[in-house]
């Protein structure tokens, strides 16, 4: 369905340095509690042999999908796609945090709140939006590898971008003959080496626009991985909290059952 | 697009967060606060007490514009100031982070007295008065028993350093420790011998070719030249990454050479030889500015590519390739002078070698400018006396061991061995402000013997400190957030560091706290401010820029006074000196020439040392926020060496050296030499009062040895050699 706007960050992997300036500024902006975090930067880790070594970091966070699984299981209506924006967003006040959206979505970008019990992930910061300014962690982007805009607008920085891009790659994600058709846009991933390759997901397509989903990665292996990877990425101290929250969600979900 | 709930729950939940901390700072709570009574009158702030208010960051030494978003008196977000030329309104994940550092629970927010043995961590409340009185009468005594040179004090690169100065020298003292030489000494005294100037400006705009030496730009992050290299990168330009090390900046370079550490200096000097030898150099710029190329041919003869690679472990083909590459992008080319570069015994030379290989270029003008300088900007200052004369030696040996080192520099781990040594006399009495050399001087068990030496120590900080840990005095300061220091003009333009908040409990400011002591000591004079507006009026009186404008403004700009000529530099030939005869007199070479530094025995290891983006030094690893999103400190070993010891990933390992031996983690890696460890430093604190650093990584300032370069005074922080066995 056709937005008004359609808003999508479009990343530009060779110009991340990991310095996390976006996650500590996500955490900041939407007071994320301390055992949470709204976005990613991946580890692709040391890849190659000595010493024709490369190493390559991939921020992710919601993929604010044109087609998301996370909308389909939302019992509550809580979770949805806006129609002005195109974002995917939760009305927290709706949302009665029984967790199927985490379940589903493909990318693991979801938390449930325990504290607040709700579901809490990117919003884009559609606060910072509705007064013009550009989401936390892309305003801050030390490498300018994060740009957020809309892709109706032929003149965004987003849309040049894209026009302008050697390869462009999306994480998209096909069940059942549906893809997601995620909105983050990865710029100059397609060249790169590492987990995100062959060898794990499947074909690793180079593209340029008109876009399709190409890199199309099967649902066992990203479920596989998505945990793990969002572990490694942050050290021991997160795998710990990450492995606490998995067992918390599982159990929750149990209660649920009873 | 509906309104979201995002925002007030938000903020809802932020202030909940911030009234679990209020608990431990309950004064000054009701009071109407002037911050932003001030801020309401300049026009950043709402009736509310929401709004923005620009400052500038204090997460590292870089100093960012900071724009804070405050709401109802409580600050909630920090964004990069636009206009700032560090910043270009972004921030790193320290300077995004900076708020937590305000807000820490751990935040020292009352005097503190100990009253039990020094490191047991046992304190006592005290009123500002009580405090400062016994610090004053301690120092008094001190100066009245022993005189005033047995007082040293330190403190570390901010904006109230003049007041300090005006502080120690004022009362006497010429003791004088700063942290630069266990950091860059090397770079900028070989830049004062070649240049003239501490550290020339470097500039991005019209680069093509670079060499970083050591330079981890990605995780040493100074955010506009980390911005400016990125940038530099996605337009094409090529980047030679050196370091043993294949950290995030190598994995953004076009090339990585891993270097035998030590052994940076015969990579450049074999480059030297091959821009020379094959004629490659900029004749017009040599002839008409430099001094000594003649000596320079003739000393680098022998050292060819061929000569390098057995000691680098370089191949010949590569250098002599990255030397034409070099030449050819001439002034488009940079050889990075580094920033942390005090590595080894041999830095010095390695430093010398790299500004002449500038120069061999004549990128002057182009690449390199003079430094834009923190002096003049028309500012006044408020009156004082001269210093009083100070005829004793300063411990630290500058200048009668190390003559070339200047005396706002230094050498810290000098004077710490002088102190511990009582030679050529012995100090009683230590102020530190702002620092930390517990943790960050080499040797710490050498460190708490000089403590241990010690009638009375004091310490200035936010936190409780490693040093405030074992001190008998603990002075709250106000976070960056919380007060104003003193202006410091960057170029043309003035920007200004102000509260966006009140202090919190009883925290003062720098200003405040140098005065009330100064005071105390007989100094007023020395202090002649109201308080720290007034300091500032006195500062903007010659400018005609009002505070109220630049209050608002954050920044503004000023007639530039600078010379346009940038083609003279402040050397003894007014030329760049690749020969410095300055050198020569002092019988040191006056052309760089090889230093074979020391190598470990089979079975250890060079002990490396570096950063990480998420930390600065030894002071923000308490920082929930960035405790959050850190990797766990580990020690890196390649994994060839970790199989031939039996070790695997997350071992528990011990590290040795000839001087200490700490427990860590072990992380086998692809991405370092098989003869090197890396250890992140500025974890390993023994302040058991920070609660979230406490447990943290190990300190590599427990296994450095204190080896000391004799021309500049650095601290070779990678000449210290280690074994590792399963813990």
């Amino acid at each position: 369905m056709p937005t008004k706007n359609h808003y999508a960050f479009v990343i530009d992997v060779t110009r991340c340095i990991d310095c996390r300036a976006c996650l500590v500024a996500c955490s900041v902006e939407n007071s994320v509690p301390m055992d949470h975090t709204r976005i990613w930067v991946h580890d692709q880790q040391v890849q190659g042999e000595w010493p024709t070594l490369s190493r390559v970091f991939v921020p992710y966070n919601c993929m604010h999908c044109d087609h998301p699984p996370c909308t389909e299981v939302c019992v509550s209506g809580a979770t949805y796609k806006d129609s002005t924006t195109g974002l995917v967003l939760v009305d927290q006040e709706a949302c009665i945090g029984c967790g199927y959206c985490v379940e589903a979505c493909p990318y693991g970008v979801r938390y449930i709140d325990q504290k607040r019990g709700v579901v809490d992930k990117c919003n884009a910061c559609v606060q910072r939006l509705e007064v013009g300014l550009q989401p936390a962690c892309v305003a801050t982007c030390v490498g300018k590898a994060r740009m957020f805009g809309d892709l109706n607008d032929p003149n965004s920085e987003v849309s040049v971008a894209l026009q302008n891009a050697k390869s462009v790659t999306r994480l998209d994600y096909e069940k059942n003959g549906t893809d997601t058709d995620p909105n983050i846009y990865y710029l100059n991933l397609a060249e790169t080496e590492g987990i995100l390759s062959s060898d794990t997901f499947g074909q690793v397509a180079q593209t340029t626009l008109p876009r399709d989903p190409h890199y199309t990665i099967s649902e066992e292996g990203w479920k596989k991985v998505a945990i793990p990877l969002v572990a490694v990425a942050m050290g021991a101290t997160f795998l710990a909290q990450a492995v606490f929250f998995t067992k918390q969600l599982l159990e929750g979900e149990k209660d649920f059952e009873d | 697009m509906p309104k979201t709930e995002l925002s007030r729950l938000s903020r809802r939940n932020f202030l909940k967060l911030g009234a679990a901390a209020a608990s431990a700072f309950a004064v000054g709570q009701f009071i109407p606060p002037p911050v932003a009574r001030a801020a309401r009158q300049s026009g950043a702030l709402d009736e509310n007490g929401s709004g923005y208010i620009s400052t500038m960051c204090e997460m590292c030494v870089w100093r960012c514009g900071v724009r804070a978003k405050v709401v109802e008196g409580k600050v909630v977000k920090l964004e990069g100031n636009p206009e700032h030329s560090h910043s270009h309104g972004k921030l790193c994940a320290r300077g995004q982070a900076g708020l937590m550092n305000t807000y820490d629970p751990d935040r020292v927010l009352t005097p503190l007295i100990r009253v039990g043995k020094r490191g047991e961590g046992k304190f006592r409340k005290a009123t500002w008065s009580e405090a400062l009185d016994e610090v004053a009468e301690a120092m008094l005594k001190i100066k009245n028993t022993y005189g005033p040179e047995a007082m040293v004090f330190s403190s570390t690169h901010n904006l109230s350093q003049p007041l300090f100065e005006n502080l120690l020298y004022g009362f006497g003292s010429p003791n004088y420790g700063t942290q630069r030489s266990l950091c860059f000494n090397a770079m900028i005294v070989s830049n004062l011998i070649t240049y003239g100037m501490e550290e020339p400006a470097r500039d991005y705009s019209q680069l093509q070719y670079l060499i970083l030496t050591g330079r981890n730009l990605t995780e040493a992050i100074s955010t506009s030249e980390t911005i400016d290299l990125v940038d530099s990168i996605a337009r094409g330009a090529k980047v030679v990454y050196i370091d043993p090390r294949f950290t995030k900046t190598a994995s953004k370079a076009s090339e990585w050479l891993p270097v035998r550490p030590g052994t940076d200096l015969a990579f450049h000097l074999a480059m030297i030889n091959v821009i020379i030898s094959e004629k490659l150099y900029n004749t017009s710029f040599i002839d008409q500015y430099t001094i000594g190329f003649e000596q320079v041919s003739s000393a680098v003869l022998s050292y060819t590519p061929e000569w390098a690679a057995t000691l680098t472990g370089i191949e010949a083909d590569v250098i002599r390739r990255i030397a034409r590459e070099f030449a050819a992008a001439g002034r488009y080319a940079l050889a990075h002078n580094g920033w942390r570069t005090s590595n080894f015994i041999n830095s010095f030379p390695t430093e010398r070698a790299i500004t002449i290989l500038n120069a061999l270029v004549g990128n002057w003008g182009m690449t390199m400018f003079p430094a834009a300088g923190e002096g003049g900007g028309g500012l006044g200052s408020p009156p004082q006396p001269p210093y009083p004369r100070i005829s004793a030696q300063r411990l630290d040996g500058v200048p009668w061991m190390y003559p070339f080192v200047p005396l706002k520099i230094g050498v810290f781990q000098q004077m710490r061995d002088s102190i511990v040594e009582g030679k050529p006399y012995e100090a009683h009495g230590w102020f530190i402000s702002r620092q930390n050399p517990v943790l960050s001087l080499p040797d710490r068990q050498k460190t708490l013997k000089a403590f241990n030496k010690m009638d009375f120590i004091v310490t200035m900080d936010i936190l409780m400190n490693d040093t405030g840990w074992f001190s008998d005095v603990v002075l709250p300061e106000a976070s960056y957030l919380e007060r104003y220091d003193p202006l410091v003009p960057l170029g043309n333009q003035i920007f200004i560091r102000q509260p966006v908040i009140e202090p919190q409990g009883e925290a003062k400011s720098a200003l405040w706290v140098y005065k009330e002591l100064g005071t105390r000591l007989g100094l007023a004079d020395f202090f002649q401010y109201k308080d720290e507006e007034d300091y500032i009026y006195q500062q903007l009186a010659p400018t005609g820029i009002s505070l109220d404008e630049l209050r608002l403004q954050g920044g503004v700009t000023v007639p530039s006074s600078g010379d346009s000529n940038i083609f003279k530099w402040s050397t003894p030939s007014g030329k760049v000196e690749l020969y410095s005869a300055t050198l020569q007199e002092d019988n040191f070479d006056p052309v760089p020439a090889w230093l074979d530094p020391p190598q470990p025995k089979a079975g250890e290891f060079y002990l490396l040392t570096g950063k990480v983006g998420q930390h600065t030094q030894f002071g923000t690893q308490n920082n929930q926020l960035l405790h959050k999103y850190q990797d766990v400190p580990r020690l890196w070993m390649a994994e060839e060496a970790a199989q031939n010891l039996g070790l695997k990933d997350w071992d528990m390992v011990e590290v040795t050296s000839p001087v200490g031996s700490v427990t860590v983690a072990l992380e086998v890696t692809s991405a370092i030499r098989s003869d090197c460890v890396y250890l992140t430093p500025g974890f390993g604190h023994l302040s058991m009062a920070l609660r979230t650093a406490y447990g943290v990584g190990a300190s590599d300032s427990q296994l450095h040895v204190t080896y000391t370069d004799p021309i500049s005074g650095g601290q070779a922080l990678s000449q210290t050699f280690v074994s590792v066995k399963k813990a």
